[in-house]
């Protein structure tokens, strides 16, 4: 099958092709197998990696359909490609960034230097929901607020930008690994020979990860994966990593705090946890310190991990972080504490709190992307170019009335990389979530989980809006 | 282990086993179906519906004409094989059964996983019209294979460690309450003809084994005895009971040592029923009814002594 009528758009980065339609350096050897395939054969291991995940039950849950509470996340076949020399380039842009934030984190809950110092206003942080106060004049073990971080990057014409970074409890990881094995079983004479960095140690280097934060003097930690339980959407990713790692996977419910020590509820008695891998928000972790309805979490648990008897990986209060409004912030943050200029950059953000930033952003509504500060998956935004002047008024009314609550950015031409679509090779805009793990050590697995947005000319990649996810490669050198 | 993962594979081995038992059953009805008298079809009907203690969806069985109970039969298979509301269907049964390796999946070995995935995937999308018009007993006999294969890839495969046992138990104590409750529906009824008893040992998967060790000639009391004492039937109550006290004397007691010392002790109890007790008792239907009743007992010591036990007291390790 050949990539003849493949379309390529001068402002769009492509993943494989150069503005000519060139095959790029590292792209070469892929291009010229996936040319060799016939239609019939990518055919077929299209359907073997969809049948695969069927099968294995890698599936997630959107919100608000009862029909289909499993539902698998579409696959596409053809790898993303990356050389080695690029993802040298964002391992050092990620590892700074993570250490900048950390930093941040500690010092805002702590002496707020930087808000003394006058790089980021005070209402940005103290107004932001995701602030705790109850984290005030706490300092996380190691400095280590955030272990787990997955960064959402794009790639334009220009580069990479970071557009978001998850501190909370980024999911996503498991799709990583599961692309991996099913690309890796479908193609597999290309992979022996693209010679691909390896991601399937992942699990392991999360255990160490893990177990660098374990309280002092518990060599062999016991760790438990806390999650929400079977209806979260991240479900599977949950049980799977807990096998990945040997850890039990608990509820709330099975956890109890005693004495400031957190045990789990066992066959033979009570088992106490060095450390906890929470995948439930912070809003629900503690009913005793946050919301007092939450029946996910553990009551005492922010107790019991402020006495220092268990770690709590991601810190509660990490949100503040990765708030909309804080993430402008960010270059700042690294130039402020590290004295370095940041390696990655971030997309040119306006925060409509400030009023020529809001001035600005009601005016060019239709070219822009505007965001809820406190949403996350791709909910509650407008897409400028892609809506109806009646949904931009609309939207318009609900920024004015809390202009605090809203951010703006361009509309990014996210980087597209060839699909299967329909028996033949189309683009689709893509975008990349790499995740950080830092105990007292940085460690980032040469991968990450793409996603697609496969509807085409959507720009949104989310799982719960449709979109896929596709196999990324990092090439040796 | 965590006490809700040894709950939950305890329970996935109840369900399947309960599945694979319902799809015998209507396996033999569904042949019968094809050329068996009405009468016989009748009280078929009667005898699963007794034997399950439901009411069939019409409110009972009428033996009318020939037309009128296989058109019946369409709307019992369904309410027994497919009907989601009804919790001991065999479509809940199957789906509770996977809903719970789902949840302790990290718990099983990842083949069991996949084949039982897959199966609930063929059956998921199932309705009875899809199995009736064309082979109902294939649908009854795949399903059984499928939770069959599902028990032999778990026996190749799975750690043998505590979710093992709990598993191995929840299918044993399973399998022996319905068998109980098989062998009271034959025992209470007096017009029981060769073709019963026949039912009833190819339902235990007996069939083959009572005809090696006694002989084609069917004779009640045999019957009663390959089923109930014969330690090499898998399916037999002594073998259940014997291989479940293995499997509980191989777990570490419980946090509450009063539950799972009384757990232990009826575990061993029901054992002794079967081997000292059967043989010389000729009120067979109460020795029946009794070990239906340590049957349940022993379900509720489980539970009290390692899911459900009290944390104030408990043990801390």
């Amino acid at each position: 099958m050949n990539f003849d009528n493949y379309e390529l758009d001068p402002s769009i980065y492509d993943e494989m092709f150069t503005r000519d339609g060139a095959p790029r350096e590292h792209c070469r050897k892929i291009y010229e197998a996936l040319s060799e395939f016939s239609a019939e054969e990518l055919g077929s291991i299209q359907e073997r990696v969809t049948r695969s995940f069927s099968s294995e039950g890698i599936t997630f849950t959107v919100y608000g359909d009862e029909e289909a509470d499993e539902r698998i996340i579409p696959i596409d076949c053809l790898p993303r490609v990356m050389g080695g020399a690029d993802w040298r380039q964002l391992e050092a842009g990620l590892t700074q960034r993570l250490k900048a934030l950390n930093l941040f984190l500690e010092d805002v809950y702590g002496q707020a230097r930087i808000i003394e110092d006058g790089v980021i206003p005070v209402d940005v942080v103290r107004g932001c929901p995701q602030y705790r106060v109850e984290m005030r004049g706490f300092s996380a073990p190691h400095g280590t607020w955030v272990a787990i971080c997955g960064t959402d990057l794009v790639r334009t014409n220009d580069g990479f930008r970071v557009l978001e970074d998850n501190l909370r409890v980024p999911s996503g990881v498991s799709y990583m690994l599961a692309n991996r094995k099913a690309a890796k079983t479908s193609m597999r004479v290309l992979y022996r020979s693209s010679k691909v960095q390896e991601v399937e140690h992942y699990g392991r280097v999360l255990l160490e990860t893990l177990r660098e934060l374990a309280p002092r003097g518990r060599s062999d930690p016991s760790i438990a994966l806390l999650t929400p339980g079977v209806y979260n959407s991240a479900f599977y990713e949950h049980m799977f990593l807990a096998g990945e790692i040997g850890a039990e996977l608990v509820e709330g419910r099975d956890l109890i705090v005693n004495d400031g020590f957190v045990y789990m509820r066992t066959t033979t008695g009570l088992r106490r946890v060095d450390v906890v891998y929470r995948r439930v928000d912070d809003d629900f972790v503690d009913p005793l310190v946050f919301r007092p309805d939450s029946l996910l979490g553990v009551p005492g648990l922010l107790h019991a991990y402020k006495l220092g008897n268990v770690a709590l990986v991601n810190a509660p209060g990490t949100g503040v972080a990765d708030d909309k409004s804080v993430y402008a912030y960010v270059p700042d943050m690294i130039r402020y504490y590290l004295s370095q200029e940041p390696i990655l950059s971030n997309v040119e953000t306006r925060l409509c709190r400030r009023p020529e930033d809001l001035e600005y952003t009601l005016d060019n509504l239709q070219d822009l992307v505007v965001k809820r500060v406190g949403e996350s998956g791709g909910y509650g935004m407008l897409i400028g170019p892609h809506s109806t002047q009646e949904e931009r008024n609309e939207y318009a009314e609900q920024v004015r009335a809390d202009p605090a609550d809203f951010i703006s950015q361009p509309v990014l031409a996210l980087s597209r990389s060839p699909c299967l679509i329909e028996g033949g090779f189309e683009p689709r805009h893509v975008d990349l979530r790499p995740f950080v793990l830092h105990g007292r050590t940085t460690r980032i697995v040469p991968g990450a989980f793409c996603r697609v947005a496969l509807r085409r000319g959507s720009l949104v990649v989310n799982s719960s809006q449709g979109g896929g996810g596709k196999d990324f490669w990092v090439l040796e050198d | 282990m965590l006490s809700r993962s040894a709950q939950g594979l305890y329970w996935m081995g109840r369900y399947l086993e309960r599945a694979e038992h319902l799809c015998r059953m209507l396996r033999l009805q569904t042949e019968a179906l094809v050329d068996r008298p009405v009468r016989e079809i009748y009280l078929g009907w009667s005898r699963i519906y007794g034997a399950m203690n439901r009411q069939p969806p019409m409110g009972s069985i009428e033996l009318d004409g020939d037309e009128y109970t296989l058109a019946d039969s369409y709307t019992l298979a369904d309410d027994l094989t497919f009907e989601r509301s009804h919790p001991n269907s065999v479509w809940s049964c199957f789906a509770l059964g996977r809903e719970n390796a789902r949840q302790m999946r990290h718990c099983i070995s990842a083949g069991m996983w996949t084949r039982l995935n897959l199966a609930y995937l063929r059956i998921q999308k199932l309705e009875i019209q899809d199995i009736w018009r064309t082979s109902p007993e294939s649908f009854y006999a795949e399903t059984s294979v499928e939770i069959d294969t599902f028990a032999g890839v778990a026996e190749s495969t799975m750690y043998r460690d505590e979710g093992w046992s709990f598993m191995q138990i929840g299918r044993l104590i399973e399998r022996a309450q319905l068998s109980i409750s098989l062998l009271l529906a034959q025992t209470s009824t007096e017009e029981n003809t060769d073709s019963d008893w026949i039912s009833l040992l190819r339902i235990r998967h007996a069939l083959e084994a009572y005809n090696r060790r006694y002989s084609v000639e069917v004779k009640p009391s045999q019957v009663l005895n390959l089923l109930v004492t014969d330690p090499l039937l898998p399916g037999s109550l002594c073998r259940s009971f014997d291989v479940a006290a293995a499997e509980l004397a191989s777990i570490a007691p419980g946090p509450d040592s009063r539950s799972s010392g009384a757990a232990h002790r009826l575990a061993g109890r029901l054992c002794a029923l079967v081997h000292y007790e059967w043989p010389d008792r000729q009120d067979r239907e109460d020795l029946l009814w009794q070990m239906s009743r340590h049957c349940r007992d022993l379900h509720d010591l489980l539970t009290a002594a390692y899911f459900d036990y009290p944390i104030e007291d408990s043990p801390v390790l």
